[in-house]
């Protein structure tokens, strides 16, 4: 039945189409914020410095999944005629790890952060020729220089963070900016929903002392690309499924008047309105149901397919998204079973009897 | 003998004002259990009008319908149904078989329809009405690989199948040849002696209507006569 066959392709293109969409969203967000705060708290301009006791604080939260502070700093890297310029967070190895994930990230050397060890990323490791087991003197905010081991490699994945991050053991962190043991220049965050980050980032700011930078203020541009993405796919995915309404409609409103002779006879049998309206939901309901399993297996086969394209990107099957689209599915070919059904349950079989 | 079906006072008007056309008046009668009687009139007296109203596939504008005791001209559609079901076997002059199913399928049509399952009863009734009907090794065959004598046949054994209290026929050989018309005549005349249905056959053939008990003759919706079992006079007379 070529029906069957457009409700496959209809719903085949949904699951493809949304997982891909979901897929790709997921993906371009996780390597945006995956391995970044989604919140920082920052001091507010009477600080100099926010206290360590506020992680235990910000924990608390039952959203945040990650709270660590750390000390920013600048350092200036010069190598006879250039200079390269190290955005440099300090912290402990552990908590570095918990929101950067760079240990499973180390090209050469290893993830560790002894004293006087810093790590810094792929391109810069080429720029400046420095490697694992190198020395690095940096130029430090106050003028000072600080003699550091290199004692590992990371890549990030992306060209900004490789030439400009880097990560220094908390001890000379602390000494270069001269701060105290419970002295940070800011609490990092991570929560459980990135998207959610807004709330509790709103929440946070009650806290004294404090300024709260949100992801989602500084990255509007992304965000709003992804709602335009977002509902340009929901549009496809209505059209799609206002198509396939479209087709099971007039499949069944063509059979419906091909059928209303066997049917009027049936009805002068006994067959009572009832029953004669069911039919057609029968006969949507197994082509719904028909459609939306091969319209499934559809989909995946174009989700496997696709794995073969030469991207570096996996498409995953949103479990949630099959299931609505098969619900939608064999809703919409309920629905466009209802006016079939009606014309059937109305007829009356004396009309098919006298014009025979 | 009870009637089993009767028509009291009935009127049958189409259509409103200038235009309306008063197909029955004023008809009363009454079939007994057992009878086999037939109607007769000329095209547009009133025949099928009168016979479909009695069928329950339509209602009168005047008067009622009593079906074995029962006033069934108020019953809404589904009881309608149900009761045409149970009660009433319709033969028209087109078969009106399904053509995907086959004979043995199309002959258990209206048990199926009644919401029953299909069992050995209704298996061992469909072989003995096929062979009654001289179909018998053609249960399983595909109904459009009749012939139309055969096809007609079948219907008339659909007819059979829920023991109707009364078998309606509206111009049943008006499709068939002179040889079949035959057949299909001794054939109602067979189930009426062997299984003791009623029947009332709606025909414009005078020939045909002498084969039965009794004749109803309609003209221009009015019973004009009621004749059982005796001579007719010939044709216009
Ligand atoms: N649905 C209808 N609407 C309007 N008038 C109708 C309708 N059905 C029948 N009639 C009229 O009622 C009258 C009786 O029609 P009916 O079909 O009962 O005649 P009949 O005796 O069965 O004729 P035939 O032998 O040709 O089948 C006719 O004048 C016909 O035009
Ligand atoms: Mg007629």
């Amino acid at each position: 039945m070529l029906i069957i066959a457009g409700i496959a392709v209809g719903i085949g293109i949904q699951v493809f189409v949304g997982s891909l969409i979901t897929s790709l969203q997921a993906d371009l967000v996780d390597s945006t914020v995956g391995s970044s705060p989604h919140i920082t708290l920052l001091p507010d301009d009477d600080a100099d410095f926010v206290s360590g006791a506020l992680v235990g604080e910000v924990s608390d939260d039952p959203l945040v999944t990650t709270a660590i502070p750390v000390r920013r700093l600048s350092g200036i890297y010069t190598n006879g005629e250039d200079s390269l310029a190290l955005s440099v967070t300090a912290g402990t190895s552990d908590d570095l790890d918990s929101i950067y994930r760079l240990s499973g990230r180390i090209t050469e050397g290893s993830y560790r952060l002894d004293m006087a060890e810093i790590l810094v990323g792929i391109g810069f490791s080429e720029d400046a020729d420095v490697h694992a087991g190198d020395q690095l003197p940096l130029v430090l905010p106050y003028g000072t220089v600080g003699e550091y081991t290199v004692a590992g490699v990371f890549d990030l994945g992306a060209a900004a963070a490789n030439d400009r991050l880097a990560f220094l053991d908390d001890a000379s962190g602390a000494a270069a900016l001269g701060q105290g043991a419970d002295e940070y220049s800011a609490i990092e965050i991570q929560v459980e929903d990135v998207f959610a980050s807004t709330e509790t980032a709103d929440r946070l700011a009650g806290i004294d002392g404090v300024s709260v930078v949100d992801w989602q203020d500084e990255n509007e541009e992304l965000l709003s690309g992804l709602a335009a993405q977002s509902g340009s796919s929901l549009m496809i995915q209505g059209f799609v499924l206002v198509a396939v309404a479209l087709g099971i409609a007039s499949t069944l409103a063509i059979s419906a008047v091909q059928k209303t002779r066997q049917i009027g006879i049936l009805k002068a049998m006994g067959m009572t309105d009832g029953s004669a309206g069911r039919i057609f939901l029968w006969q949507a309901a197994l082509l719904g149901v028909a459609g939306v399993l091969l319209g499934i297996g559809l989909g995946y086969a174009l989700i496997w397919g696709f794995s073969f394209a030469p991207v570096d990107f996996t498409v995953r099957p949103q479990a949630s998204l099959i299931l609505i689209s098969a619900a939608i599915g064999i809703a919409v070919a309920l629905a466009s079973a209802i006016i079939p059904s009606r014309s059937t349950s109305r007829l009356d079989p004396i009309e098919v009897i006298q014009g025979a | 003998m009870p009637d089993v079906l009767v028509a009291d006072q009935l009127e049958m008007v189409y259509g409103e004002g200038d235009t309306s056309t008063r197909a029955l008046k004023d008809v009363s009668f009454g079939v007994n259990s057992g009878e086999f009687a037939s109607i007769i009139g000329q095209s547009g007296s009133g025949k099928s009008t009168l016979l479909n109203i009695l069928g329950l596939l339509d209602t009168p504008t005047g008067g009622r319908v009593i079906l074995d005791d029962q006033d069934v001209t108020a019953l809404d559609r589904t009881e309608r149904a149900r009761l045409r079901n149970r009660a009433i076997g319709f033969v028209f002059q087109f078969h009106h078989l399904l053509p995907e199913f086959t004979v043995s399928e199309n002959m258990t049509m209206p048990a199926q329809i009644s919401g029953r399952r299909i069992g050995e009863e209704d298996r061992e009734r469909t072989t003995r009405i096929l062979d009654l009907l001289g179909l018998e090794g053609l249960a399983n065959k595909n109904a459009n690989e009749l012939s139309g004598g055969q096809k007609q046949r079948v219907a008339i054994g659909r007819a059979l199948m829920n023991q109707p209290t009364i078998i309606l026929a509206d111009e049943p050989t008006g499709n068939l040849d002179s040889a079949n018309t035959e057949g299909v005549y001794r054939l109602f005349r067979e189930i009426n002696q062997d299984l003791g249905t009623t029947f009332l056959i709606v025909t414009h053939d005078r020939g045909v209507a002498e084969m039965t008990d009794r004749v109803l003759e309609v003209r221009d919706g009015e019973l004009v006569q009621d004749l059982r079992n005796t001579y007719l006079p010939p044709a216009g007379g």
